[in-house]
């Protein structure tokens, strides 16, 4: 009678886990398929004659390399400088008293809140206005605005126990030793999981790459999936999933490593504290 | 009086570290942000088209343009469906879900979490390219599947309403993990003792839900609430942008995406600027009445 009960409701979960996984099937499946194969045994996973020639194709057809290389470069530039910048920020707020604090905290906070469209067009005023149209560097400057790092390192700093940092004080122990000593080693799960969700965002990044970049060359990589599709029909999907295979292996594999972090961080992150 | 002088010092020389540490974070937020928000403020009341050297003033003409826009009651009709279905996807439903592994089965809540999140790392673009071939009315595998049930999967890229439908479906897809374990976190929170009690006493499990968990979490499920609407919003351009571009006849269009119709490529930069803005107002309005008006009734975690 138990374990009935509590099967129904597995049941349930497994159907929503489904529902939210399987696409991410059917693409590792489809890029591997041959095209008349994709449209004959559509629901089939495992393809009768498997082949690489997708992946061939996309990267005979694009500079695929140059096109990584660009989103590396710029998913780790934008995650090194807010990883920083919000350690550095939220250390202040955490174990300093200054004047105003508070309601900095509150309007960079809230920044949060305040949807990308709000800002996108003195931005695109901006970054034309210095030359970096077209250029990655124009990609990464405005991703650099971004508190989440600022509130989740914070929350975490915050649960360190205060009495460490008193004891070390009272040896005269300097800001330095305090922060790499103490503070940054009590709060690497935090930092590393921000971090990581950082490099995954922005590699993800869409809307403002796709405002400033023109030439392929600089693309990244959800740029170049976008040439794939067309919305008039006749969109190749076989190349399209094996250009999305390549677009989210990163994200995928940072993540099954680093799982037990970043699920536990976000856990937390809710309105505790 | 020494000492008073030297903890003075202190004082000041510790304010002085702390802006230090600030200052680089700060400086990227008063270029990229704050400065955007009053440039945005200001180009609203101005005719440009982001090329012409001379910006006209018009006052408050932009601002009124936006009553008289034809296209407004169907641009707000769209968003409004569009966040109601997210609100019921991303808050209603991985809200059940979590009290069910919670307090329910409880076995296997590292797996569930750990896979339900999966999709949020993943890329919209490659979302909307997922979806483009799953829901393909032709030849993708729902229809195929579907045919078999002797089901027919309508052609929602060229339906009124559904494209919205299949829109709120792609950023689901992305959202719901992110929140899934936010809410758990909030409603493992409350304590088991209560619920164990609740279960002795043969209080259906609805009830517990309403009367014990929802209550106790409010605080979170607030939380989540309102960054299900921010995260809609931000989100939903890209599936706009990748699968329909507006269509059809701007059944899929937005506030979001006619912002970005109006600024990029129609150049009306000041109208757009405009709508940012009233947008904008609009949505702090509601996080203010949001805010004041569940505020009363919440229960605090810790």
């Amino acid at each position: 009678m138990k374990i009935d009960s509590s099967l129904k409701w597995h049941v349930l979960l497994c159907i929503a886990l489904f529902v939210s996984l399987m696409p991410i099937v059917f693409a590792i499946s489809t890029s591997f398929k041959e095209l008349s194969e994709a449209y004959g045994n559509v629901l089939g996973l495992i393809p009768h004659n498997p082949t690489m020639a997708n992946y061939l194709r996309i990267f005979q057809e694009l500079p695929l390399n140059q096109i990584t290389l660009n989103t590396v470069i710029v998913a780790f530039a934008v995650t090194v400088f807010k990883i920083v910048t919000s350690v550095m920020a939220a250390y202040a707020f955490v174990y300093f008293n200054f004047k105003g604090k508070n309601l900095l905290y509150i309007i960079l906070i809230s920044t949060i809140f305040i949807p990308f469209t709000m800002t996108m067009i003195p931005n695109y005023l901006i970054i034309s206005q210095i030359g970096l149209r077209n250029n990655i560097i124009g990609v990464i400057l405005p991703q650099l605005s971004d508190a989440t790092g600022i509130f989740l390192i914070r929350q975490a700093m915050r649960s360190i126990p205060l009495s460490f940092i008193e004891a070390a004080r009272l040896e005269q122990a300097g800001i330095f030793h305090i922060m790499f000593g103490i503070v940054l080693p009590l709060a690497k799960p935090a930092v590393i999981s921000t971090g990581i969700m950082f490099f995954i965002n922005s590699w993800n990044e869409y809307v403002w790459p796709v405002l400033i970049l023109k030439d392929t060359a600089n693309y990244t990589l959800p740029l170049a999936l976008q040439l794939f599709i067309s919305s008039e029909g006749g969109t190749d999907f076989c190349v399209a999933m094996a250009v999305s295979v390549v677009t989210m292996i990163i994200p995928l594999g940072l993540y099954l490593i680093f799982q037990k972090y970043i699920i536990s961080t976000f856990t937390s992150s809710g309105v505790k504290g | 009086m020494r000492v008073m002088k030297n903890k003075k010092n202190l004082i000041t020389q510790n304010t002085m570290i702390a802006y230090m540490l600030i200052l680089p974070a700060l400086l990227v937020f008063a270029i990229f942000m704050f400065y955007p928000l009053f440039y945005t403020a200001y180009l609203s009341f101005f005719d440009w088209n982001m090329i012409k050297p001379l910006k006209v003033f018009v006052g408050l003409d932009n601002y009124k343009a936006l009553f008289s826009d034809p296209l407004m009651p169907l641009v707000i009709k769209n968003t409004v469906v569009y966040i109601l279905i997210l609100l019921i996807l991303n808050c209603a439903a991985p809200y059940i879900l979590a009290f069910i592994l919670s307090f329910v089965v409880k076995k296997g809540r590292g797996f569930y979490k750990g896979a339900f999140f999966l999709p949020s790392v993943i890329s919209l673009v490659v979302g909307s390219i997922l979806y483009l071939w799953i829901l393909n009315p032709v030849s993708g595998p729902a229809a195929v599947a579907a045919e078999f049930m002797g089901i027919n999967i309508p052609i929602w890229s060229k339906t009124q309403g559904l494209v919205i439908v299949v829109l709120s479906i792609i950023t689901t897809w992305k959202i719901f993990g992110y929140n899934f374990i936010v809410i758990f976190g909030g409603v493992t929170g409350v304590p088991q003792e209560i619920i164990e009690a609740a279960k002795i006493d043969n209080i259906p499990l609805y009830k517990i839900f309403f009367d014990i968990v929802l209550p106790m979490s409010s605080a979170t499920g607030v939380y989540i609430f309102i960054m299900t609407i921010v995260q809609g919003l931000q989100y939903v351009f890209t599936p706009i942008k990748v699968v329909t571009q507006g269509g059809p006849d701007n059944a899929s269009s937005n506030v979001i995406y006619d912002i970005y119709q109006e600024g990029f490529l129609l150049y009306h930069t000041g109208y757009a600027s405009a709508m940012s803005i009233a947008a904008m107002v609009l949505f702090v309005i509601l996080l203010v009445i949001e805010f004041r008006y569940v505020e009363k009734g919440i229960y605090y975690e810790n």
